[in-house]
């Protein structure tokens, strides 16, 4: 049977060589999400200092969670916490993609047209979230991870993810209303401080 | 599964516009050269660290400079396995010989402890014993080290020099004569 995870960084501490394997798993999924978050050329060597530290630090894993995954993800993501100049960038880059072809309607167009529409308020509202609350919901929107593995990635309780994800949602649900409907509504939550771009 | 996040879901750079395929080299040099750092740290003992039983905690208002300047200044080695981040600082540990002193970023809401650059003084000096004072000296000279008392002999028995880092705390660095006769004469 393949090892585990916790079992290959269990072994890395006499063959520190075995972590490669660790790599070897993730790193794949870890640059998608890295790309994600601050483009493909910033996102190249973020994946391999994640892992550098993902390897100073292994005396820090839970070994009773096989996957490894949510501690690598949590790892990148404090690394972006360095780089939130890139992560604005590939924002704003966002609502300047191109708009697909209007003669192509099947469903997945109309689809991809309506997140067109909505995109810039989107990327504006993610933009302007306080990073703990882009950081769990983006996790958990693009990456698919549960409540349970955000709470590990992000070292946070379980209900602070869900507190997270609910203002996160409720700021989303505005977006659908009509303008000035949801209001220009001005923050003055205290985490506001780190927001990107300021 | 539809609810308040699909626009978000849909928005996900990828889905909008499907990325390039990755680029196999870019994950295999990204291995190569994290199985290099590995061999480097690899021998490093992974047991914990012996934290001294005083050790001081220094304020600045860009600590990741600080970082920066402290190891690359006065050689200072940190513990790269220690450092703790998040969006509202960073705190990093750095070794000198068996001593160790903790750098956080300042302000009320870090243990209201201030960077001299924002109180406009300096409270305190640390006093470091390095291996070869001499060669300290040049190097922090070297790197742009603000030299505030030069290298000198003094009558208690140490050759030192003080100086202040980028945001002014002042550092005494200083090696036994004792030491530095036992040096010269190899």
């Amino acid at each position: 049977m393949e090892p585990t995870d916790a079992e290959i960084i269990g072994a890395s501490f006499d063959d520190p060589a075995a972590f490669a394997a660790i790599f070897d798993r993730h790193a794949a999924v870890l640059l998608r999400f890295l790309v994600r978050r601050v483009g493909p050329d910033a996102a190249e060597g973020l994946v391999g200092e994640s892992f550098r530290i993902a390897f100073e630090r292994r005396a820090g894993y839970d070994c009773t969670r096989p996957s490894a995954r949510p501690w690598l993800y949590g790892i990148a993501t404090n690394v972006l916490a360095r780089h939130r100049r890139a992560e604005a960038r590939r924002l704003a880059a966002l609502d300047r993609l191109p708009r697909p072809p209007a003669d192509a309607l099947d469903d997945q167009v109309v689809e991809q047209i309506d997140a067109r529409e909505l995109l810039p308020r989107v990327a504006a509202t993610i933009a302007a979230l306080p990073p703990g609350e882009r950081d769990a919901l983006l996790l958990y929107a693009w990456e698919d991870l549960g409540y349970d593995d955000i709470a590990a990635a992000l070292g946070i309780p379980l209900g602070t993810v869900r507190s997270r994800l609910n203002r996160a949602r409720r700021r989303l649900r505005e977006l659908r209303e009509p303008e000035g409907a949801a209001g220009e509504q001005r923050s003055t939550h205290s985490e506001d401080r780190g927001r990107i771009g300021s | 599964m539809s609810d308040d996040l699909d626009p978000l879901r849909r928005a996900r750079p990828d889905r909008l516009q499907p990325d390039d395929p990755i680029d196999p080299a870019v994950l295999s040099d990204q291995r190569e050269r994290f199985m290099s750092s590995i061999d480097q740290t690899g021998a490093a003992p992974q047991t914990e660290r012996r934290t001294p039983s005083i050790y001081p905690r220094l304020a600045y208002r860009d600590e990741v400079a600080a970082l920066e300047y402290l190891t690359r200044v006065f050689g200072f080695r940190e513990w790269r396995e220690s450092r703790m981040e998040n969006a509202t600082g960073m705190l990093a540990w750095l070794e000198v010989g068996d001593g160790v002193v903790m750098i956080g970023r300042s302000g009320p809401e870090h243990h209201d402890i201030s960077s001299p650059a924002d109180a406009g003084a300096v409270t305190c000096m640390v006093n470091v014993y390095v291996d070869n004072v001499d060669a300290h000296y040049a190097r922090a000279a070297a790197e742009g080290a603000r030299i505030v008392m030069p290298l000198e002999d003094m009558f208690w028995g140490d050759r030192r020099y003080e100086a202040l880092d980028l945001e002014g705390h002042r550092w005494h660095f200083g090696e036994r004569l004792s030491h530095v006769r036992a040096r010269l004469e190899g």
